[in-house]
C-alpha cells in the first residue's frame, strides 16, 4: 500500500534526502501563495458575491465560506509547490558491483520444527531458494555464510545443518564488518531466530556497523512464544558454602501452556536427589522465582543439577535443567564467643553447636570479677592468645571469622578494643552477633559506645531497663519465614507455624528500632503485653561483614522444654552462626562471574587480595594455577585492576569442556599472603536449548540500529528491492521525482471532492 | 509526658504480672524439718537469670503420700528433701552472688518431678539426703529426660554404704548408698557411676580443688567426728554420672554434707575450711554446669 501511494518503497524515504530541483527561490513560493490566497479570498468575499458574509445568502455565510477558502487555498498551494519540482536524493548500490552477505543461522535452535511442519533451518533455506537468492544475484554478488559461535563462508545452502552449539550474532557480524574493510559489502541479510546466547550484541559491534553504514536486514524465524514449554531461565546458587550447610537455590522459570499445573523442582547431585519441592506454575509468560533448599554435604566441588521433569506435550524439554557448581570449602571458621556472665544461654548455645563439625567455637567466659574461663579447642591452643582477656591486637582478633558478645557491659571493652571490633566487621569482613542480657545492648551502654554504628538497631535511650525477665513468644517476620537463618521447616508457612509453637523465651530485651537496611527476621511478643511485639532477631550487612542482634538470653528453653530428640535450638544456632561466618573472606578470595559457562570459553578470573591486617594489597604478585580436563595445567598471571585497589584479574579461555580448578596465590615479595581455590565448569551443547523462542526484539533492534529492516519470512520477497538503498559498498546517488506520486493526485482530487460534498450538503449547488 | 510515664509503668506492671502467671511457677516456701520461720530476703521477688532449684522428692518413709507421717509436734512430716532448707539455700545463693558473676535470685526454687514442664525451667537442681529418696518409675523417667535435655543434678548429704551401720527409730537398717543407687538406676539403668578424677575440669573451672577433704555435717558439733554411718562413711567420694559426650550431668557428693556447710557457714563453731571448701565446690559445679 505504501509503495502504491508513494511510488517508492519506504526505504527510499527513510534513507533519502528531500530536495527541490527547481532553481526558483523559495521566497517566490511564499509570495505566490499569498497572491493566490488573496485572489481566492476576493472571489469568495467580493462585494455583491452571494457568498459574502452579511448578504442575503445565509447558506454560505460565516464558517462555511472560510472552509471553502481554506480548501481552495490548500489545493492551490499544493499545485504551486509542485512547480518547485520536489524530489528525493537517495544512494543506491551500483548493480553487479556490490556484495550482499547472506548470513544463515546454523545453530541448533534452528532445528526446532515450529515453522509449520518444517524446521526453522528449512524455512530459511526455502526463503532463499524460492526467489530471494536469484533476485539478489540479479543485482549483486551474493556471499553465503553460516553462523553459530563463529562465522564461516559456505558455497551452498546444503552446508547449513543447524548443528552449531551456540549463536553469537555480535561476533559473527563483526567478522562481516571486518570483511567489509576489503570488500564492497553493501548490505547484510541475516536469517535467524535471534536466539543469541553470547549475552547480546555489544555496542562496539553496532557502532562499527553504523560507522560503515552497512544495513543489516533481518528475517526472523520461529515462534515468538512456544505453546507448550517450561524453561528454567536461571538458578542462583551460592558459589561457596560450608560443609553440611543448608543452601538455597533461587530458581527462575517461566512457562507457556501449563498455568496452574503443579510440578516438582528437583535438586540433584551426583545422581542423588537432594531435595524436591512442589510448586504451582503461574500464568503463561510470567517470570516465577522459587526457593529450593538443599544440603551442601561434605567438602568438595559439587555439580548441582536443578531440573523439572518433562511435562506432557512439552516442545522443548532440554531447557528444563540447569547446572551450577558449588564449592563446599573444607574450612572450619572460628568464632570467638565473649560472655560477661555465666548463664544458661551460654551453656546451651555451646551445646547447640558442639556437634557442628564446621564451626569452631572458642569461648571466653567472665566467671568472676577478674577471672575468665577460656574453652579452647585443642588444635588451636597454640595459636590463640587470650591470656589478657578480650583481644587487643589485630592479629589476635582477625584470626576469627565471627564474634559473639554476650552480656558484656560496653565499659568492659576499652575504646581501642571497640575500634578493633569495628575494624573486624568493617574491614576484616567478620560477623558480629550481640545477644540480649542484663549488660547487653542499651542496658550495657552500647548506645554510647564505639560499636553503636555497627548495630542493626538504634538502641533506645530509655533510662529504665530494656532487659526483662518475663515470658515472650516468638513470631517470624515475612523475611524470617524465608530466611535460611530461621528456617526450621522448609515450607515458609509451616516454618512460621513452627516458630509460633516454640516454647516461650525466658526473657526478652527491647533492642530499639531497626536501622534502614536492617532486616527483622523475628519478633518477640511479651506475654500479657497486649500483643505488642519487639524486634528479636535483626541482621544487617556492615562494611565487608555483617552484624546481628538476638535480643534475648532465654532461647535455652527451646532446648529444655522440648524432647531430647528435638533439634530446633541446635538448628537455629547452627544456622545463625553459619550465616555469621559463611561470607567472611579469606585474605585471598577468588571468584568468577559464573560457575558454569555454557558454550563459551572465555571466563574472567578475579581475586581480592589483602595483607595480614586485611588492608587491600595493591603491590602483590598474583598467579592463577589452572588445572583442567585432559591434564590441562596452566599458569596465568593476574593483573591489578586499575580502579580497585587489591583486586586482580585475568581473562582465561577454557579450551575444553569439563571442570576446572583454579588455585590463586598471592605474594608480596617473599611474604606469602595466602591462596584460594575456585572452580568453574565449561559445558557445551547447552545454551542452544534455552531462550529458543524467536527473539524478534533483538532482530528488530539490530535492523533499526543499522538502517535495515526486519522481515517476516512471508515478507522476504520485498527485501531484494529494499536492499538496493544503501550507503555502504559502491553506490550511486539518484534523484527520484515526487510530483507524480499517486498520493498527490489523490490529495488534489480529495480536496475538490470535499468542497463539492460540502456545497451539496449546504444546498448551494 | 507524665501520663506517658504512668502508662509505661502500668504496661510494665501488666507485663510482669501476666508474665509471671504464664511463665514459671512463682516462688513458694514449704514447711521444713529444721526451719519454718527463716526470714525471707528483702529482694526475694527480684527476678534474675538464674537460681538453683531444690528437688522435692518422695522418700522411703512414704512422703508425701503417707498422712501418718508426722513430726514430734504433730505437724505433717515435710519430707527428707527439706533437710537444711531454706537456710542452706539462702546462704549458698548469697555466696553465688558474692563469688561469681552469675545473676542469681536470692531464693531457691522448689521443684518436683510431677510430670509437668515446670522442672525444665530450672536447669540446675540440688537434692539432699538422697540416701532416703525413692523415685517411682515415672519420676525417674522425667529426671532422665531432664538430665538428657541438659539439666544438671547435684546430690549431697548421704553417707555410708553398709546397712548395719545405720539405725533409725523404726528399726530399719538403711544402706544409703544403696537407696540412692536404687532410684538412680531407674533413672539411668545403663550409665555407670564413676569417681571424678582430680584433673577433671569440674575441679578447676573456677577454683583449683585438687586437695579436697571431707566436709562434715552439723553432727560434728555434738560428736566431734567428721563422718557419719560408720567406717563406710569415712572416705569422701566425689562421683558422677556422665552424658554421652563425657560431661558430668549428675554430681554425687557422697560421705559429706555440703548442705550443712552452707547452712552453718555463719556459725563460728563450724570451721571455716569446711565451709570454704563447700562453697568452692558449689561454685565450681555451677560454673562447670553453665559452661559445659
Amino acid at each position: 500500500m505504501f509503495e502504491f501511494l508513494f511510488k517508492y518503497p519506504s526505504q527510499v524515504f527513510s534513507r533519502g534526502t528531500f530536495v527541490l530541483l527547481s532553481s526558483w527561490p523559495m521566497w517566490l513560493f511564499g509570495v505566490g501563495l499569498v497572491i493566490v490566497g488573496a485572489g481566492l479570498a476576493w472571489l469568495v468575499w467580493r462585494p455583491g458575491s452571494p457568498r459574502a458574509a452579511g448578504t442575503d445568502s445565509p447558506r454560505m455565510g460565516g464558517v462555511r465560506s472560510v472552509a471553502v477558502w481554506l480548501m481552495q487555498t490548500a489545493m492551490a498551494a499544493l499545485l504551486l509547490f509542485l512547480l518547485w519540482h520536489p524530489a528525493l536524493s537517495v544512494a543506491t548500490l551500483k548493480p553487479q558491483q556490490n556484495i550482499v552477505a547472506v548470513v544463515v543461522d546454523d545453530s541448533e535452535s534452528m532445528s526446532i520444527a515450529d515453522e509449520g511442519s518444517s524446521t526453522r533451518r528449512d524455512a530459511a533455506v526455502n526463503v532463499l531458494n524460492s526467489s530471494l537468492i536469484k533476485e539478489l544475484q540479479g543485482n549483486f554478488q551474493v556471499r553465503l555464510y553460516r553462523m553459530s559461535d563463529h562465522l564461516e563462508r559456505i558455497e551452498k545452502l546444503d552446508q547449513v545443518t543447524a548443528q552449531g552449539q551456540a549463536t553469537h550474532i555480535g561476533e559473527s557480524l563483526k567478522q562481516v564488518v571486518d570483511d567489509a574493510a576489503s570488500l564492497p559489502i553493501g548490505a547484510v541479510v541475516l536469517l535467524s531466530d535471534g536466539a543469541d546466547n553470547s549475552g547480546g550484541i555489544d555496542l562496539d559491534t553496532i557502532s562499527e556497523i553504523r560507522r560503515q553504514r552497512i544495513p543489516v536486514h533481518t528475517i526472523g524465524f520461529g515462534k515468538e512464544k512456544l505453546s507448550h514449554d517450561l524453561e528454567i531461565t536461571d538458578a542462583e546458587v551460592p558459589p561457596r558454602a560450608l560443609p553440611d550447610s543448608r543452601l538455597s537455590a533461587m530458581v527462575h522459570l517461566h512457562q507457556h501452556g501449563y498455568a496452574g499445573q503443579k510440578v516438582k523442582i528437583n535438586v540433584k547431585e551426583d545422581g542423588k536427589i537432594l531435595n524436591s519441592q512442589e510448586i504451582t506454575l503461574k500464568a503463561d509468560g510470567v517470570e516465577q522465582v522459587e526457593q529450593v533448599l538443599f544440603s551442601a554435604g561434605p567438602a568438595g566441588v559439587k555439580t548441582v543439577q536443578i531440573y523439572v521433569d518433562p511435562l506432557a506435550s512439552e516442545e522443548n524439554t532440554r531447557n528444563n535443567l540447569v547446572t551450577e557448581l558449588v564449592s563446599v570449602d573444607d574450612r572450619k571458621p572460628r568464632i570467638l564467643y565473649f560472655e560477661g556472665e555465666p548463664r544458661w544461654e551460654f551453656k546451651f548455645l555451646r551445646r547447640a553447636v558442639e556437634d557442628d563439625k564446621t564451626i569452631r567455637l572458642t569461648t571466653d567466659l567472665r566467671t568472676t570479677q577478674d577471672k575468665m574461663y577460656r574453652q579452647l579447642l585443642s588444635d588451636q591452643d597454640a595459636n590463640v592468645d587470650l591470656v589478657d582477656g578480650f583481644p587487643t591486637k589485630v592479629q589476635e582478633l582477625f584470626q576469627y571469622e565471627g564474634l559473639i558478645l554476650g552480656s558484656v557491659d560496653q565499659a568492659y571493652l576499652k575504646p581501642e578494643q571497640q575500634m578493633l571490633i569495628h575494624q573486624f566487621v568493617d574491614r576484616r569482613g567478620g560477623g558480629l552477633l550481640l545477644l540480649g542480657g542484663k549488660d547487653s545492648l542499651a542496658d550495657g551502654g552500647y548506645q554510647n559506645s564505639g560499636l553503636n554504628d555497627l548495630l542493626p538497631v538504634v538502641l533506645p535511650e530509655r533510662k529504665s531497663k530494656t532487659y526483662v525477665i518475663d515470658a515472650a513468644d516468638v513470631e517470624l517476620s515475612k523475611e524470617g519465614r524465608e530466611s535460611l537463618i530461621t528456617r526450621l521447616d522448609e515450607d515458609p508457612e509451616k516454618n512460621a507455624e513452627h516458630w509460633k509453637k516454640l516454647p516461650y523465651l525466658m526473657n526478652f530485651q527491647d533492642p530499639g528500632t531497626p536501622k534502614p537496611g536492617a532486616t527483622v527476621l523475628a519478633y518477640s511478643i511479651p506475654r500479657g503485653g497486649g500483643g505488642g511485639k519487639l524486634p528479636l532477631l535483626i541482621i544487617q550487612p556492615f562494611g565487608l561483614g555483617r552484624t546481628a542482634v538476638f535480643a534475648t538470653a532465654g532461647s535455652w528453653r527451646w532446648q529444655m522444654l522440648q524432647p531430647v530428640s528435638n533439634m530446633d535450638h541446635e538448628m537455629f544456632y547452627r544456622q545463625l552462626l553459619r550465616w555469621l561466618v559463611n561470607d567472611t573472606p579469606k585474605r585471598v578470595t577468588g571468584s568468577t562471574p559464573k560457575s558454569v559457562i555454557s558454550d563459551i570459553s572465555n571466563i574472567k578470573l578475579r581475586a581480592e587480595v589483602r595483607d595480614t591486617t586485611y588492608l587491600p594489597a595493591g603491590d602483590a604478585t598474583v598467579t592463577a594455577h589452572i588445572l583442567g580436563p585432559d591434564g590441562i595445567s596452566e599458569m596465568v598471571d593476574m593483573r591489578p585492576e586499575p580502579l580497585e585497589l587489591g583486586v586482580y584479574s585475568a581473562d582465561y579461555s577454557a579450551p575444553k569442556e569439563g571442570s576446572y580448578a583454579v588455585e590463586i596465590s598471592a605474594k608480596r615479595g617473599t611474604e606469602d599472603l595466602g591462596s584460594d581455590t575456585i572452580s568453574f565448569r565449561r559445558e557445551d551443547g547447552v545454551a542452544e536449548h534455552f531462550h529458543v523462542e524467536q527473539n524478534r526484539e533483538l532482530l528488530e533492534k539490530l535492523s533499526s540500529e543499522t538502517g535495515g529492516r526486519y522481515y517476516r519470512p512471508d515478507e522476504a520477497g520485498k527485501l531484494a528491492k529494499d536492499i538496493t538503498y544503501s550507503e555502504a559498498g559502491i553506490t550511486v546517488r539518484e534523484t527520484r521525482d515526487l510530483w507524480d506520486m499517486p498520493v498527490i493526485f489523490l490529495l488534489i482530487a480529495g480536496l475538490r471532492a470535499a468542497e463539492w460534498t460540502l456545497r451539496r450538503s449546504w444546498g448551494v449547488i | 509526658m507524665r501520663y506517658r510515664n504512668i502508662g509505661l509503668v502500668v504496661a510494665c506492671g501488666l507485663v510482669s504480672f501476666f508474665g509471671t502467671l504464664f511463665a514459671q511457677k512463682p516462688f513458694k516456701e514449704w514447711p521444713a524439718i529444721e526451719y519454718n520461720d527463716f526470714p525471707l530476703p528483702q529482694d526475694y521477688q527480684q527476678k534474675a537469670d538464674w537460681t538453683r532449684a531444690r528437688l522435692r522428692y518422695p522418700d522411703i518413709y512414704g512422703y508425701p503420700d503417707n498422712p501418718r507421717l508426722v513430726m514430734r509436734d504433730g505437724s505433717p512430716f515435710p519430707g527428707y528433701w527439706t533437710m537444711d532448707y531454706p537456710r542452706s539455700d539462702r546462704h549458698l545463693l548469697q555466696g553465688v552472688r558474692r563469688l561469681t558473676r552469675i545473676d542469681t535470685k536470692s531464693v531457691e526454687q522448689v521443684v518436683s518431678l510431677d510430670g509437668t514442664d515446670e522442672i525444665y525451667n530450672w536447669p540446675v537442681l540440688y537434692a539432699v539426703e538422697v540416701g532416703h529418696w525413692k523415685l517411682p518409675a515415672d519420676q525417674a523417667a522425667q529426671l532422665r529426660e531432664y538430665l538428657l535435655r541438659g539439666g544438671f543434678l547435684m546430690v549431697d548429704d548421704f553417707h555410708g554404704s553398709n546397712a548395719r551401720d545405720h539405725y533409725v527409730n523404726d528399726g530399719q537398717n538403711i544402706n544409703e548408698w544403696q537407696v540412692f543407687t536404687d532410684s538412680m538406676s531407674l533413672v539411668f539403668p545403663d550409665r555407670q557411676i564413676e569417681d571424678i578424677p582430680n584433673g577433671d575440669p569440674i575441679f578447676h573451672v573456677l577454683y583449683d580443688l585438687q586437695d579436697r577433704f571431707q566436709v562434715p555435717g552439723a553432727q560434728y558439733f555434738e560428736t566431734g567426728i567428721t563422718y557419719e554411718k560408720g567406717p563406710t562413711g569415712k572416705p569422701p567420694h566425689w562421683r558422677c554420672i556422665r552424658d554421652d559426650r563425657g560431661r558430668i550431668m549428675v554430681a554425687i557428693c557422697h560421705n559429706m554434707d555440703l548442705g550443712d556447710a552452707w547452712e552453718h557457714s555463719d556459725e563460728p563453731q563450724y570451721l571455716e575450711k569446711w565451709a570454704s571448701l563447700a562453697y568452692r565446690i558449689a561454685m565450681n559445679y555451677f560454673i562447670y554446669d553453665l559452661s559445659h
